[in-house]
């Protein structure tokens, strides 16, 4: 009854259903990696389109993500057969996007949305509804993780509710063409002696009340203005109110809502909004309530100096609140940083500091003298200066225009960012418009007509030579990433790089779509990038339509080229907002299969769902693998022929194997599956195969009779056989010498995005330090390939995905080559020096013990 | 090329305004309309050296813009931008009216130098 049960909630595994045969299976993989691939083709097409060359227009969004959710919708239910619906969760994840980007495509605003909203409920498209300073506030908060206080959102279906519970609209509708002094003071006091709708006041309590048991009972807030369009393509800087140290209690947060709203009407605010072409009752008015900063010191950055020179960043601050810095009122410290991979502090000035503003412990603020000695001293650390320049560097590239920023730091020394809006700033019109190639003349060229532009751009910087995933750790913002592979593990480091350029790699990884979504300038598959250039060397690439090149040292006219011809689009609301589509489509969450969000539930866009399915698939198809053995009983399997003793049989289930040849074995010659003949190549590579056994000590025999069944035969009968599972552009290759167990599965075909290896080794057979030894050898290799590895005990898995065919073959060559040398390896590694010595052997092809 | 001028029709906002943005920068002067009507208000006081028009739009559409255009200034050039699936009927009704086609998405270079072929002419 249980079973029965399970069976229909679609608990139970394979649900009761028979496993159909391999063939099917394989079959049924491959109409998963098709849709998948027809999908991640459109991804990438809407990531170029977007991306500000083209001129598009909503139908060819909604075309193009017709035919994209058809094709990840295709993918799911091909993958719901292989896995026989072992994911039904991932359909409701499905529709959830597909939900979320038809609002946006569609341009459904819900016509009664939330009154009140966290700032972690928020994202950018719902500008209109919390305004614009409450939106780059909480995507700072959640996009780029930057350190912004708690804080929530009252709407603007909270200030329509407002206005319509104390008659306003009439009123303001009034006074719509003329506007006098008078009646907008009259409308001023109606809104301060408002009352707040029951339901909004509700929606208050509640948020003021999580803040409370946040923060405390003593919790103070900041109550600002978000209007609508505020700090996007207008600045409307310092037109409204702002009411510092607010108590955190509805009656006093209400009383502050109502003067900020009102100051949507005063005189100067209204004369603001006419110049920039609204009338009265145009503009509605959303709220943030922001957990105080009880800041020691405060004050603003401009990312870009007030003369226009984008190389330097202008932060100033003061004692105290930063009220009197941003409204001018003191004679602020100022710092001039050179925005570089290190920033630079290039001039510093201190100003003689008489005031400062400071909360009151029972709420608003104060202004007072401060201590003598801190009069004239300096406000910052070179510290602090140094990672609040990185911040507003991180801020500014991720807005993509010059930043106006405000900051604090409290007692305690953590550093906030309290608001962030687009600078105005003079354009800066260069003497001598010389081509782009002029100016890199004096630059050597390092690298020319090489590779395949992923991202166009002009990215410059440090070389920064990633080896391994581990690496990123320890990556400098602002450096140019080089590595051999290219790989999703960069998104970590996607915010903070100049350009990446890898040894292999295609436009269409997952890492590519990452890099056009961040715009970051890309070249993959130069087959020698590594190679030409050295860690920490400065570099320039500049990748266009026309190919790549990359110039020695950093050529920073072609960077200002670049700034002012590709990026100006950002500054368009419309090309953002269109653009927003894509983090629901193309933005990576789902990078590291082995973490625990790597689940249906943790996918966030189509292209994570596309992720998950790949990397499940494969491990769908390794484990039916698995049970080859089953598959030589059933199937004609063939005995390969080899001058060397593999006992390898062959299960071709297409394609594998060429016609004729004798009936039941084949030759090396007679191999067609790409794959398998590849292995097959490197096991039989010269001084591979040791043809002495290297004697087990006895304590390496007794520990190996101690053991249990161990996990590579799962409690099934292997003894004898060594079995490949082949077609043309597959094997699933099941082999074990003495106690080592290798799996290694493969898809290896012309198109580079559906290749994937899986490599699994097991061992036994030898005492716990030599088969961690061994474990740790076989990880330092294959992580040398580019593998992403997980060890434990005396078990390694490696993956790699997303390899050219070449490369491939290459990789799998000497995987079959690691079969060979691993087999004698345990009775030689006697100290942990001899796991370095022997990979360094194996990695320079010495193969002798 | 300095203030040529040129008008861009296109009842979505973020054709004109990436359009303005992409075609000021090579110091072209643009006015950007979202129909037809006001368009056509504008071309009667004033002519254009390039009116670059969306094919379908409501009310007025590129095909009577066109008609309009090349009857009030039959040497200003029309440059016609439509859906992709609109394509092969508009170019046969329009052969030889129109200096050039594009189906959208349309790269901005590939639209520039058309401007700029039908400037030289």
């Amino acid at each position: 009854m249980l079973g029965r049960i399970r069976s229909l909630l679609g608990l139970a595994k394979g649900s009761g259903q028979e496993a159909p045969p391999f063939r099917t299976v394989f079959k049924n993989f491959k109409e998963v990696l098709e849709n998948n691939n027809r999908a991640l083709e459109i991804i990438a097409e809407l990531g170029d389109k977007l991306g500000g060359d083209y001129l598009f227009d909503i139908n060819y969004i909604k075309s193009a993500y017709s035919d994209l959710a058809g094709a990840v919708y295709g993918s799911i239910q091909n993958f719901d057969v292989l896995t026989m619906n072992r994911y039904p969760q991932l359909h409701e994840v499905f529709s959830r996007i597909d939900d979320h980007i038809k609002t946006l495509i569609y341009d459904v605003t819900p016509s009664r949305g939330e009154m009140v909203l966290d700032y972690k409920d928020i994202t950018w498209n719902m500008f209109r509804e919390v305004g614009g300073k409450n939106a780059a506030l909480a995507e700072m908060k959640n996009y780029l993780k930057l350190n912004i206080p708690d804080a929530f959102a009252v709407t603007t279906h909270a200030f329509d509710a407002f206005m319509a519970h104390n008659g306003l609209p009439e009123k303001i509708e009034a006074i719509r063409e003329n506007p006098d002094p008078r009646s907008l003071e009259r409308l001023r006091s109606e809104i301060i002696r408002g009352e707040i709708p029951p339901d909004l006041a509700v929606a208050l309590q509640g948020a003021v009340e999580r803040i409370r048991e946040t923060f405390g009972r003593d919790c103070f807030l900041a109550v600002r203005s978000s209007a609508e369009e505020e700090d996007g393509d207008f600045s409307f800087a310092g037109q409204f109110e702002t009411v510092l140290n607010v108590q955190a209690r509805s009656k006093a947060v209400g009383e502050a809502y109502k003067k900020v709203l009102a100051s949507l009407f005063s005189e100067n605010s209204v004369a603001y909004q006419k110049m920039h072409g609204y009338r009265v009752g145009d503009i509605k008015m959303a709220v943030g309530c922001l957990v105080m900063v009880d800041a020691a010191k405060s004050g603003v950055i401009y990312s870009v100096a007030p003369n226009g020179d984008r190389d330097i960043l202008v932060i100033n601050s003061t004692w105290g609140l930063g009220t009197s810095v941003v409204e001018g009122q003191t004679d602020a410290d100022m710092y001039m940083v050179k925005k570089e991979v290190e920033p630079l502090v290039v001039g510093t000035k201190y100003g003689r500091k008489d005031s400062m503003v400071i909360m009151r412990e029972e709420g608003g603020t104060v202004k007072v003298r401060p201590a003598e000695e801190m009069v004239e001293a300096g406000t910052l650390a070179e510290e602090e200066v140094k990672a609040l320049a990185a911040q507003a560097v991180q801020i500014e590239k991720h807005f993509r225009r010059p930043q106006d920023i405000e900051w604090a730091i409290d007692k305690s020394g953590k550093a906030f960012i309290l608001q962030s809006r687009p600078l105005r700033i003079p354009e800066v019109v260069r003497e001598g418009s010389g081509r782009r190639e002029e100016y890199a003349a004096p630059h050597g060229v390092l690298m020319e007509n090489m590779g395949v532009v992923v991202q166009k751009g002009v990215g410059a910087g440090r070389v920064f030579v990633v080896r391994h995933p581990g690496e990123l750790d320890r990556f400098p913002k602002g450096s140019v990433l080089v590595a051999k592979f290219d790989s999703s593990n960069f998104v970590r480091v996607m915010p903070y790089v100049s350009a990446i350029i890898t040894d292999t790699g295609t436009p269409t990884s997952h890492m590519a779509s990452l890099c056009r979504e961040f715009r970051v300038p890309t070249l993959v598959n130069t087959g020698a990038a590594t190679r030409l250039l050295q860690h920490g060397q400065e570099i320039t690439l500049k990748a266009g339509d026309d190919g790549a090149v990359v110039y020695d040292g950093v050529v920073r006219e072609l960077l200002e080229y670049d700034d002012r011809n590709s990026l100006k689009m950002e500054e368009l609301f419309e090309f953002r907002k269109r653009r927003y589509v894509l983090r629901y489509i193309s933005v990576l969450n789902l990078v590291d299969p082995l973490i625990d969000a790597f689940t249906p539930e943790g996918c966030k866009t189509m292209h994570d769902i596309l992720r998950f399915i790949h990397e499940k698939s494969v491990g769908e198809l390794v484990e039916r693998a698995r049970y080859g053995n089953d598959m030589v009983k059933h199937h004609m399997a063939i005995k390969l022929d080899l001058p060397i003793p593999t006992g390898i049989m062959i299960v071709d289930i297409g394609g594998g194997l060429a016609a004729g040849g004798a009936p039941r074995s084949a030759t090396l010659e007679q191999i067609v599956s790409v794959p398998l003949r590849a292995i097959v190549k490197g096991m039989m590579h010269p001084g591979v195969w040791h043809a002495d056994a290297v004697s087990l000590g006895v304590n390496d025999f007794i520990s190996s009779m101690m053991r249990m069944p161990d996990i590579t035969t799962d409690g099934r009968d292997y003894a004898g056989y060594n079995v490949a599972v082949a077609s043309g552009e597959y094997v699933n290759l099941s082999i074990r010498f003495g106690y080592h167990f290798n799996m290694l599965d493969c898809y290896c075909s012309e198109n580079a995005r559906n290749n994937h290896v899986y490599f699994r080794f097991v061992g036994g057979a030898t005492d716990i330090v030599k088969r961690s030894r061994r474990v740790e050898l076989i990880a330092a290799i294959l992580r040398e390939y580019g593998f992403n590895i997980v060890a434990k005990g005396d078990l390694v898995i490696g993956r790699l995905a997303n390899i050219s065919k070449g490369e491939l073959e290459k990789v799998l060559d000497h995987l079959g080559r690691l079969i060979g040398y691993t087999r004698q390896l345990d009775a030689v590694l006697n100290d942990d020096s001899s796991v370095e010595r022997f990979a360094r052997n194996f990695l320079e092809e010495r193969y002798t013990f | 090329m300095q203030g040529q001028k040129i008008m861009v029709i296109d009842d979505e906002k973020i054709v004109g305004d990436m359009a303005k943005l992409a075609l000021e920068q090579d110091g072209f002067y643009v006015e950007t309309f979202l129909n037809g009507e006001p368009a056509l208000e504008r071309l009667k006081k004033e002519q254009f050296d390039v009116v670059v028009t969306d094919l379908k739009m409501k009310g007025i559409d590129g095909m009577e813009v066109l008609r309009t255009v090349k009857r009030l200034y039959p040497e200003t050039k029309v440059i016609m931008i439509t859906a992709f699936a609109n394509l092969d009927a508009a170019i046969e009704a329009l052969r030889g009216d129109v200096h050039d086609f594009f189906p959208k998405p349309v790269k901005i270079k590939e639209l520039k130098a058309s401007i700029q072929r039908a400037l030289e002419r």
